[in-house]
């Protein structure tokens, strides 16, 4: 269920019931690591949030949960991308109105969005991540939500090729119009196209 | 009577012009002296360092990120060790916390200096690029004797810092501050009751509160508005917990604010360097780090607070000693999105003093 | 008519003329040179750069101008416009993206007009060498007449390649061709 750290656990921190952490899996090599109790932590807040998000929005949208150290991330179905974003930006209990990072990063299989968000009125912080396959990327624009990923969506669009449904003004903003490639991709060759790519020496 | 003919006139301030921000290019569409439209390119510096960093091991991108947010290296190493410290709980010893603190906060005011002379420079005024740069040079000296550099220091390492500060370099510093908060009393003699000054900047350059939430922006732009988001308190990182000083909120949002904050958070700085001073102790420098950096599996962000604002590392690491991605999330680049809603109905003469104040620099919104 | 101490130059021996004409020529107090030699001077001692800050050289460019490293004394007073400049100084590091907009600033300066490439990545790509988006060095564009190692180099090493760089004005101005 959680990509980095192996704990299982199940815990809700609302209920009162002791809550036990699961051992983690044996690693075939190492002895078992205890868990690190932010993680712990952080799991329990993002299976909350993850129930809310779930609950709001009638359909199982949230396809993971993980945590990095204190803070929980959520991988969202990128169908409900915007909605579950602008959930979590309204919804009083979360409120989660300001947002700390936006990026993109290649993976063999897919390309990922990861958003940080933070809500100052209950000092909390959250990642949540959604996936798009690599060729034909398209992922909705969070423009109608936050107006300062505007140029961040640019950047992913430039570098790596994410088509940003809806997004007012999606042209490359780093490198020029005419540029071809991608450069921030894994497969990415600066010597592809040499006659068609302007400069490239 | 003949018809007056007007047409709209699209005026390209160019990636070269002398108000120093460095390759910024800003495509207006004038209406006579107002502004229709404003569209900004940049892309003119971007060097491709993120694409280089999934080439090179922790430590070799320290240099690299020198060279982002020129003005102000220290704090953009410091991000991205402190990324990767948080990211393998390494300890840091105390005297690598406390010159680390040092540094970040005496290159955050160089970093100001430099704002307030160029942003000057551009709305006209000569002298006080010459005064601010007199006392940058101080500073900039300092650091070249503890580092060896004057702009790209490279001085932070994963566990610590490279250098200790030589016999005599903390007293210097003691000095400096005691000098550099007179001569806060004479750059607020020069510049604060300028009439002219205040004519071109009170007022201009509105940033509302949603606003600045909306677009995500951070630093100066942000507290200028009236929102107190500071994160060296909000969410301290390294020792900043121990220090005692005021995070500077203003309340209209406009570019005298911003210039009003800028020269407060020079002494805010000052304040927090002496207190460092008190408190500093011997030891080692850099601690207890393995031979060869492997930041464990997952993903990490750390912000810091920059001197334009939140300058943020994201990691995403496969366990190797190279990272997977490097993301850097660049106070200049976020910020600079509001300049097109906040150049639009101004005039020409206004265009330089709001960009001036947005205070970029262009290493780091390309990147 | 009385010359005063200060005037009192050593005799210049000129070939083509005799001592004796030497000596009147020294008495008048009339230098002679080439006008070739006279450009020279005067170039060399009034340049004029054109702001091209890019990057983080850009910094040390500034304050190899303000007031401690003080560039006015050479007779250099940085202008805006390439119409009005002499010497380009590529300060930082020049993009593709950037490189035409180089060509054309070159290309929009009046005869004579001198390049000095300041700073490692002007030099040959400096540390971006392997990136995408970088020229490799400012000398695949424009002709460079000087180049000033450093990253970035510090105020006194501008200001050497200046000096080196008026050196070279002169050197030129008297038919010696300056390659290295």
């Amino acid at each position: 269920m959680s990509t980095e750290d192996n704990n299982t656990s199940d815990t809700v921190k609302a209920t009162p019931t002791a809550s036990a952490a699961a051992k983690p899996a044996a690693k075939p090599a190492k002895a078992a690591l205890p868990p690190d109790p932010r993680v712990v932590a952080a799991l329990a807040n993002g299976e909350t949030i993850k129930t809310a998000l779930n609950q709001k929005l009638g359909v199982p949208i949230v396809v993971e949960v993980s945590a990095s150290k204190a803070v929980p991330i959520l991988i969202i179905d990128k169908a409900y991308w915007v909605q579950a974003v602008q959930f979590l930006r309204d919804d009083a209990l979360q409120s989660y109105d300001y947002l700390r990072m936006f990026s993109g990063t290649d993976y063999p299989n897919y390309i990922e969005i990861a958003i940080h968000l933070v809500s100052r009125q209950h000092n909390t912080a959250l990642y949540v991540k959604t996936r798009t396959e690599r060729d034909l990327a398209v992922v909705p624009s969070l423009t109608g939500l936050f107006q300062g990923v505007n140029w961040e969506e640019r950047e992913v669009y430039d570098l790596l090729g994410v088509h940003f449904e809806g997004h007012p003004d999606l042209r490359r903003i780093m490198m020029w119009e005419g540029w071809k490639g991608y450069p921030l991709r894994k497969d990415y060759s600066p010597f592809e196209d040499l006659d068609e790519r302007g400069g490239n020496v | 009577m003949a018809e007056l003919r007007s047409e709209e006139m699209v005026l390209n301030v160019g990636p070269q012009h002398p108000s120093t921000h460095g390759v910024f290019r800003l495509v207006v569409t004038l209406d006579g002296e107002q502004i229709v439209d404003a569209d900004p390119v940049v892309g003119y510096l971007h060097r491709g360092t993120e694409k280089l960093a999934e080439d090179l091991q922790y430590t070799q991108i320290i240099p690299y990120t020198d060279r982002l947010d020129y003005l102000s290296s220290m704090l953009n190493n410091y991000a991205l060790v402190h990324t990767i410290e948080y990211a393998m709980d390494l300890e840091v010893p105390a005297r690598a916390e406390y010159l680390r603190v040092i540094v970040m906060e005496l290159n955050r005011v160089a970093s100001h200096l430099v704002f307030t002379g160029t942003y000057l420079l551009d709305l006209g005024a000569m002298s006080p690029f010459l005064y601010a740069f007199m006392e940058r040079e101080t500073i900039v000296e300092l650091f070249n004797e503890i580092c060896g550099a004057r702009l790209t220091y490279n001085y932070m390492r994963v566990g610590g810092v490279k250098w200790d500060a030589p016999n005599g370099w903390l007293q210097k510093v003691r000095d400096f501050v005691l000098h550099m908060r007179e001569k806060m009393r004479m750059y607020h003699n020069l510049i604060s009751g300028n009439e002219i000054f205040l004519n071109r900047v009170k007022g201009i350059g509105v940033i509302t509160q949603e606003d600045a939430i909306n677009f995500a922006m951070s630093g100066i732009n942000l507290r200028s508005t009236g929102i107190n988001w500071d994160l060296r308190k909000n969410v301290p990182y390294g020792i900043y917990d121990q220090f005692d000083f005021n995070v500077i909120v203003a309340e209209h949002g406009d570019c005298l604010d911003r210039y009003w904050i800028h020269m407060k958070e020079i002494e805010e700085s000052l304040k927090i360097v002496e207190q460092a001073l008190d408190k500093i102790s011997e030891g080692p420098v850099l601690g207890k780090v393995p031979k060869m950096i492997r930041v464990p599996a997952g993903e990490y962000y750390r912000g810091i607070e920059g001197s334009r604002g939140e300058l943020g590392v994201y990691i995403v690491s496969d366990g190797k000693d190279k990272p997977y991605r490097l993301k850097l999330r660049r106070p200049s680049f976020v910020n600079l999105q509001i300049l097109k809603k906040l150049l639009i109905g101004q005039n020409m003469a206004n265009m330089i003093a709001i960009l001036g104040a947005v205070d970029i620099v262009l290493g780091e919104v390309d990147g | 008519m009385e010359m005063k101490p200060a005037l009192q130059l050593p005799t210049i021996e000129y070939e083509g003329f005799t001592p004796a004409e030497s000596a009147e020529l020294h008495r008048a107090g009339v230098i002679v040179n080439t006008l070739e030699q006279v450009k020279a001077w005067a170039r060399s001692n009034s340049l004029w750069p054109l702001t091209f800050g890019l990057a983080c050289c850009a910094i040390e460019m500034m304050g190899a101008g303000a007031s401690h490293y003080d560039l006015d004394r050479f007779g250099i007073i940085f202008r805006a416009s390439p119409r009005q400049s002499d010497v380009m100084i590529v300060a930082g590091t020049v993009t593709k993206k950037m490189a035409p907009l180089l060509r054309r600033l070159y290309e929009q300066m009046a005869e004579p007009k001198w390049v000095v490439a300041m700073g490692s990545c002007a030099t040959a790509g400096g540390p971006y060498v392997r990136s995408y988006s970088v020229v490799k060095g400012v000398d695949q564009i424009v002709p460079v007449d000087v180049y000033i190692p450093g990253c970035p180099p510090s105020p006194p090493a501008l200001i050497y390649g200046l000096n080196k760089l008026q050196e070279k004005i002169r050197l030129e101005a008297a038919g010696k061709r300056v390659t290295g």
